[in-house]
């Protein structure tokens, strides 16, 4: 194993000889780290990941040699699963063995399959859940996805870092900035780029602002499916204002094309920065009411606690990230770990539970929400964002590789980018909290739950099929 | 304990704005006022004569716009005012909306959804990438447009279409004109 440390960019690489040494490797060194992600180059197999404490990056390398590699049963990584799954099908060179921890499947006298979607229930993605029940009990769920695959990572290569970025942010529709946030941040280090302080300042405030709407959604969601339309009208209410403050100040409703890479697009303010700040306070407050109005309505409290628990050795393997990670005593975040922007000097709190059901996914959101907002009043405060440049600058132009790494809405998204010096993505990797986070939805649904809290705890998930299948 | 939101809710003026689109000056003159406007189409008539299902599929959406089909519903748009309804099953449903790109998985789906309706039917894509493919037109594994699978009525250009948009070329295939424009369309 040998050991080279590139400080300017923050990254330590780890080139092991051969396969057992460099699972032995990842295994020791995943303890107190978050797995990014696992990329098959031309050569070489890699792990790249996040020391927790100290925020580094480190790679770990192996080379894929031309007889086949097999890589231990799951390999004890589970945040990696879904890229595993792809690489299967794409490289002969490497073995994986079946994951163990799904479980068998169910055969018997009074089991039945319940086939549901692709198109399904009101306003829905594409994802087939084959439900096996006995009676009213789900005994095991399987995801039948890659419906909607459009293969975002190979239509990326090829194309100028300035094209990239329509493509990057149109994976998760509900995850826009955090998308266009994590590609930028990539491309900027790869190629030496510096923004201005201002950029920070005004990146953060629409990333807060996408965190804000897409909590708000995804609350809707959460509470309809317990059958409660007023918070339901209300929490929809809120996203539209948010989504029309978006269109005021920048232009898009889903904020796209406002994060580039090297800066932030923002608009003329046609309406006065106090009346949005008072939006915000006011917001605070309504939501605030919503929460605890609901925190005291027994129906909806009842068919919450305790559904949909997510088993603990699920949460030790695949190890879930963001609100659904928090809500199993995983607290995690991005913005604490490895601030990015200007985060390291705010003041916010990552709220952490250990109940792992609906009901922590619920509070984990609300009180995310309530974060978020007075993060947002805060940021509001100065106007120096509304200064910053909008332009495109390529200053000294270096060719690396680049990795960003920030918190979206649904938890820890990271991009590696490899950019030549004309500008060009040669490669193009990322892995989104939804690809991770929906490994552990068939475990916590087949978890003594019946068919009637399927649509309670597939809403406190809040995932996206896009960000999986992408 | 919502009984005093309800009470409230009686009390306070309604949310509701008409379907506000980015191409006329309603949606403009809605945006640039602080208060939330009513505003409603020019031949609203007072009587609603309509009750349409709709069934949605995701063709290979980025979610964008099935989070606004979502918004639907909520009391800014609040679709069933226009006799719209979100119907479960196709077999209930008058007018197939599809959003995303479609790929090939999925126009398999799609064309087994619209022989599932039974007629008077229409189609309506939802998005750029409905209409034409957008930006992942190239992608290997998927159609792209909509058009050669099933046959479409209504176009609701965007990326993604606000509600209002899509209210009001939901109101355009059903009725056959342009709410806002007063226009005979389609046959």
């Amino acid at each position: 194993m040998s050991i080279s440390l590139d400080l300017e960019r923050e990254l330590t690489i780890h080139r092991y000889s051969n396969s057992e040494e460099w699972v032995r490797g990842v295994k020791k060194r995943r303890d107190g780290a978050e797995i990014l992600m696992l990329l098959l180059g031309d050569h070489d197999l890699e792990i790249v990941m996040l020391q927790r404490s100290t925020g580094e990056i480190e790679r770990l390398m192996v080379p894929v040699t031309d007889s086949p590699m097999v890589l231990p049963s799951g390999f004890g990584i589970g945040e990696v699963l879904a890229t595993e799954e792809r690489i299967r099908e794409e490289e002969t060179r490497l073995i994986f063995a079946n994951a163990p921890y799904m479980g068998k499947s169910v055969k018997g006298k009074g089991v039945f399959t319940y086939p549901l979607g692709p198109v399904r229930a009101d306003v829905s993605e594409a994802l087939l859940y084959q439900l096996q029940v006995m009676g009213d009990e789900i005994v095991r769920l399987d995801l039948v996805h890659r419906l909607k695959e459009r293969h975002v990572r190979d239509l990326c290569q090829g194309r100028l870092v300035s094209d990239g970025v329509r493509l990057v942010e149109r994976t998760t529709g509900t995850s826009t900035v955090a998308h266009a946030l994590a590609y930028s941040l990539a491309v900027e280090q790869a190629l030496g780029w510096e923004t201005e302080p201002g950029v920070a300042h005004g990146r953060m405030i629409v990333a807060e602002l996408e965190r804000v709407y897409s909590h708000l959604g995804d609350l809707a969601a959460l509470a309809v499916s317990t059958g409660m339309p007023v918070p339901q009208m209300e929490y929809l209410h809120h996203k539209e204002v948010i989504l029309r403050l978006n269109y005021h100040l920048f232009g898009h409703r889903y904020l796209r094309g406002v994060v580039v890479p090297g800066g932030v697009r923002t608009l003329d303010i046609r309406k006065p920065l106090d009346t949005v700040r008072q939006t915000i306070v006011s917001m605070r407050d309504t939501v605030e009411r919503i929460q605890d109005d609901l925190g005291r309505t027994t129906s909806f409290l009842d068919r919450l606690h305790g559904a949909g628990i997510i088993p603990t050795e699920t949460v030790d393997f695949v190890r879930p990230v963001g609100p659904v990670g928090r809500a199993s005593k995983r607290g995690y975040d991005v913005r604490r770990m490895r601030p990015y922007l200007d985060y390291a000097g705010v003041d916010f709190e990552v709220p952490v539970l250990e109940c792992g059901d609906a009901f922590g996914r619920f509070m984990i959101k609300v009180s995310e929400l309530n974060q978020s907002l007075s993060l947002l009043r805060r940021l509001m405060a100065s106007e120096d964002w509304m200064r910053a440049p909008d332009l495109e600058r390529s200053l000294n132009r270096s060719n690396g590789v680049g990795i960003g790494v920030v918190e979206a809405p649904r938890g820890l998204l990271s991009y590696r980018v490899e950019v030549g010096r004309d500008l060009i993505i040669r490669q193009l990797d990322v892995s989104t909290p939804s690809e991770r986070n929906w490994f552990v939805v068939p475990p916590a649904i087949a978890n003594k739950n019946i068919l009637q809290d399927f649509p309670i705890i597939d809403a406190s998930f809040g995932l996206s099929v896009a960000g999986w299948d992408k | 304990m919502y009984y005093w939101h309800w009470v409230r809710n009686i009390l306070r003026k309604p949310y509701t704005t008409g379907y506000p689109t980015q191409d006329d000056g309603v949606v403009m003159s809605m945006l640039n006022s602080d208060g939330i406007t009513e505003t409603f189409a020019k031949n609203q008539s007072p009587m609603n004569r309509r009750a349409v299902a709709l069934r949605q599929v995701d063709a290979g959406s980025c979610n964008g716009c099935e989070s606004e089909l979502s918004l639907l519903s909520s009391p800014d748009y609040d679709l069933s005012r226009y006799g719209f309804s979100l119907a479960p099953s196709p077999k209930h449903a008058d007018i197939l909306v599809v959003t995303g790109v479609v790929t090939e998985p999925m126009a398999r789906v799609v064309k087994a959804v619209y022989d599932q309706m039974t007629e008077p039917k229409r189609v309506v894509a939802v998005g750029v990438c409905a209409i034409s493919g957008g930006v992942f037109r190239d992608a290997p594994g998927v159609i792209g447009s909509l058009a050669g699978i099933v046959p479409v009525s209504i176009q609701i250009d965007g990326c993604p279409p606000t509600p209002g948009d899509i209210l009001r070329g939901l109101m355009w295939a059903v009725d056959g004109k342009d709410p806002q424009v007063d226009r005979e369309v389609l046959a």
